[in-house]
């Protein structure tokens, strides 16, 4: 009886992600009496891929529950608000969600099969870097950022792949710490021995270099504080700390003084009435949705989000506000902070650095990216492009969300098996 | 596990953060929202205009001035009066947007208000249809029709106010338009070219050198200063550091006291006083009166200026007798009047004392507020009592009114045009009644009229205040 009850109980997060699907599609079927039935359809397919893939996740015991419920419910509220601002876009978006889940459990399968993960140092560096040059040499300019790559007719965004591939790259450096061997360089005959974090130092400030040359900022910002997060967390060194967070300071500074686009987005967020309609429009526009919604919303259907800007990409969170409401942007806010909760957990749990750290890497990369964007958005700090993790319509950042995604599940199982053969 | 103590650190910041996003939504909706949606940029706006039959606008007795008709898709806002509200209720078009009262209370007439959302959804459940709410102005509209007739043809602004609360009871700024979308939408650019600026609130958004009117303030700084003397020698003019400052006409008045010489308004007394006051009283003064504040409103009012840092003698003479840089607005004049017949008290002016539902529910009442004190009884009483002599004696005769005593002050105000093409004079009155209790206050100008302030301009205020006394 009770394996029955905890059963049912642990299905139920799962059938009311199941049932607001299933409002939102038949709002979405009666809205503007379209009654398409490409939409009933396409809710059909999300309920079915939540609901399959989360039985199979239970069933196989493949760790940590919640995190596929979490990221479900934002990827449902992102594909019912992409699907209220246009339905061709929302339809392709559930193909990428579909993309996205299967790469999840790829991803998922290949972190458990493949143990060497930890010694490919080199590797993540070169693959980073070589995909750094393949967006400068190849990339098409989109909406000022030059950080998108056509290969045969898909256009990808290398930057959104190089995010995990940079916290692989850290993680296998704090795994491997002593044992990689620095050449020493020689300098009119001195010997002048470098330290394993100068260079590591070196390569992450070049990863955010490169994010500046495209003019990727929030990028660059997210960059840089994942790097700093983790060093936080795995280097004892107070002084390498302090260094670092110099370094940003005096950068942050010379930038807002002398970077012509850094200062335009510092005197948009003091102050956007100025110039409303010019640099100022975007971020006004978001306000204004925010400000229209209230506290409970408009309602799915009944604001005018067609008004905001990059509505479904970047400004997505201003949508749901004026519809949701305060309410369903905080709910939404919430969401990611039991993500990261969550995701800090399954870290805490791991023994081994690598994982542990790229367990860390992953969640505060989910968190850091929610806040800019956000955070932008509503106005709290300057504004920066950048997408909102699961719930931003858009192939490269939905897929790489679920690739990371994955690979957090893979390192729950690793410690719930541990914890099993300890009882 | 010191790195697990780390980690829970970035718990603690990411908490932090996650915290302070909604910490901020929730500030945002309270605190900053109302402001800001109210963007003329805010397309929603125009949007709920559309589907909401917007609010009528009243007189004080119940006139209506403004109204929308016909279905809420295709609604016409139809101003019956035409021209003569143009300057004080504006215009609202679809095309071209809206203007003064329209624009200020736009969230009113459609009927959005923080409540809206929560009133919305009993409304939708009743089934009732959708209607904004409605203004009710303390314009009195005999006497704004009275006012407009008039002025007529000529260019100026007249402002009538209560000087007991600060209702404004007139406001005619010429010349206007009618504001119906008929002829908007015929004329616009004929209207927006035209170099009579029809658009122009004088009364509000015109600035004008006061003139002589403004020697009543300079009375009342000469009174607090002690600076008022037993008798004057007017020799008709006077000299001030090289400069020569006559009387109008050069008349000499010889040997008169100190209302006598407000009476027949002496340049050559109130010259000298002002250079006797200096720098310091005379701005004092002015600022004390409102020069360079913003006038609290409904509607926005070009600030009067005093922009004097430092002042000659000539400065000082020049201004005692409302010369120099000096520049009014009509109502701020009007106010600056009424403020000495509310014993020194300016009080906040108004044209909206309520907001009522479509229903006829009085949601908001405007309460009089006291904006300035500018002196106080005693001296209010004194220069009065000397604005009284100007209308029984002075220049302003033509103000008099039989059987009730009137108070006031001419003006004939050099300016711009008056050197180089002469005779263009704007032409001032301003004054109040019955002056031991009064009940109305009103300033009047005819901008570049080339008369004098007592043939033109007295004759309108008095028909004015005589219609509203009776």
């Amino acid at each position: 009886m009770r394996a029955m009850d905890s059963i049912f109980s642990n299905y139920r997060p799962v059938r009311m992600i199941l049932l607001f699907n299933l409002l939102a599609f038949t709002l979405l079927f009666l809205f503007e009496e379209r009654y398409d039935q490409k939409i009933l359809l396409s809710g059909l397919i999300v309920m079915a891929l939540i609901y399959l893939s989360f039985t199979i996740i239970k069933w196989r015991t493949w760790g940590d529950e919640y995190l596929f419920l979490i990221v479900s419910m934002l990827a449902s509220i992102g594909i019912m608000m992409i699907f209220r601002l246009e339905v061709q876009l929302g339809i392709k978006q559930i193909q990428w969600f579909m993309g996205g889940i299967v790469l999840f459990f790829i991803s998922y399968i290949v972190y458990q099969k493949i143990r060497f993960w930890d010694r490919l140092t080199i590797f993540y560096l070169i693959l980073s870097l070589t995909l750094f040059i393949i967006t400068l040499a190849f990339g098409k300019k989109i909406s000022g950022a030059t950080n998108w790559v056509n290969i045969g007719g898909i256009t990808l965004q290398p930057s959104e792949m190089i995010k995990v591939i940079f916290i692989f790259f850290i993680a296998s450096f704090f795994k491997n710490r002593g044992s990689i061997k620095i050449p020493n360089l020689q300098i009119k005959g001195k010997k002048i021995k470098i330290k394993d974090t100068t260079v590591m130092t070196l390569i992450a400030y070049t990863h955010m270099g490169f994010l500046v040359i495209q003019r990727e900022w929030g990028g660059a910002l997210l960059f840089f504080l994942v790097y700093f997060t983790l060093l936080y967390i795995f280097e004892s060194d107070l002084r390498l700390l302090l260094i670092n967070a110099g370094i940003a300071i005096v950068g942050g500074l010379l930038g807002a003084k002398y970077v012509y686009h850094i200062q335009v987005r510092i005197s948009t967020w003091l102050d956007p009435w100025r110039d409303i309609s010019g640099k100022g429009y975007q971020i006004t526009q978001s306000l204004f949705a925010i400000g229209s919604g209230g506290f409970f919303g408009t309602g799915i259907g009944l604001g005018s989000p067609q008004y905001i800007p990059e509505a479904q990409t970047d400004f997505i969170f201003s949508a749901i506000c004026e519809e949701l409401g305060i309410f369903g942007g905080a709910a939404v806010v919430l969401l990611y902070f039991i993500l990261v909760y969550r995701g800090m957990k399954i870290a805490m749990k791991v023994d081994d650095t690598f994982h542990k750290a790229v367990a860390l890497g992953i969640t505060i990369m989910f968190g850091f990216q929610t806040f800019i964007i956000i955070g932008g958005v509503i106005k709290l700090i300057p504004l920066t492009g950048i997408t909102l993790p699961f719930i931003s319509y858009g192939g490269s950042s939905l897929t790489t969300s679920f690739v990371a995604l994955g690979i957090l599940q893979a390192i729950s199982k690793n410690n719930f098996e541990e914890e099993e053969g300890e009882i | 596990m010191n790195q697990n103590k780390r980690v829970i650190h970035i718990l603690v910041v990411m908490s932090v953060l996650f915290l302070s996003i909604i910490g901020y939504l929730s500030y945002f909706e309270l605190f900053m929202k109302e402001d800001i949606i109210t963007n003329n940029f805010n397309k929603r706006q125009t949007e709920y205009a559309r589907e909401t039959l917007r609010g009528s606008i009243y007189d004080r007795d119940g006139e209506i001035l403004a109204a929308s008709e016909g279905e809420i898709q295709n609604q016409k806002r139809v101003y019956p009066f035409e021209n003569l509200y143009s300057q004080v209720i504006g215009y609202n078009s679809v095309i071209y947007g809206n203007s003064l009262l329209e624009s200020v209370y736009n969230q009113e007439l459609i009927g959005k208000n923080a409540l809206s959302s929560i009133l919305d959804i009993k409304d939708q459940l009743s089934g009732d249809d959708k209607k904004g709410n409605n203004l009710l102005l303390t314009i009195d509209h005999d006497l704004q029709k009275k006012a407009s007739e008039l002025l007529g043809d000529r260019k100026g602004a007249v402002v009538a106010i209560d000087p007991k609360t600060g209702e404004i009871l007139a406001m005619v700024s010429k010349p206007d338009y009618d504001p119906n979308s008929s002829n908007l939408e015929e004329n616009w650019s004929k209207l927006v070219e035209s170099q009579d600026s029809p658009f122009l609130p004088r009364a509000i958004q015109g600035i004008y050198v006061p003139g002589s009117t403004y020697k009543i303030v300079t009375s009342v700084a000469a009174y607090e200063n002690g600076l008022v003397k037993e008798g004057y020698d007017d020799q008709g003019s006077v000299v001030i550091d090289g400069k020569f400052i006559s009387n109008f006409g050069e008349k000499a008045y010889g040997k008169i006291d100190f209302s006598k010489a407000l009476a027949v308004s002496s340049n050559a007394v109130f010259a000298q006083t002002g250079v006797d006051l200096g720098f310091e009283n005379l701005k004092e003064v002015a600022l004390q009166f409102g020069f360079n504040k913003k006038l609290p409103f409904d509607l926005s009012v070009k600030k009067s200026s005093f922009p004097y840092t430092s002042m000659k003698k000539t400065d000082m003479a020049a201004v005692g007798i409302g010369q120099g840089s000096l520049q009014v607005t009509p109502l701020h004049m009007a106010m600056i009047t009424a403020s000495l017949a509310n014993d020194g008290t300016m009080m906040e002016p108004y044209l909206v004392k309520g907001i009522s539902t479509s229903k006829g529910k009085v949601i908001y009442s405007k309460k009089p507020s006291v904006f300035l004190t500018v002196t106080d009884k005693s001296t209010a009483d004194q220069v009065t009592g000397m604005m009284i002599k100007v209308v029984e004696e002075g220049t302003g005769t033509r103000a008099r009114i039989s059987g009730i005593n009137v108070a006031g002050k001419t003006g004939t105000a050099e300016n711009e045009l008056t050197s180089s093409q002469g005779d263009k004079e704007h032409a001032w009155f301003v004054g109040f009644a019955p002056a031991e209790d009064p009940q109305i206050a009103i300033a009047v100008i005819l901008e570049y009229s080339g008369s004098t302030g007592g043939k033109t301009a007295a004759p309108i205020a008095k028909e004015i205040m005589e219609a509203y006394l009776k």
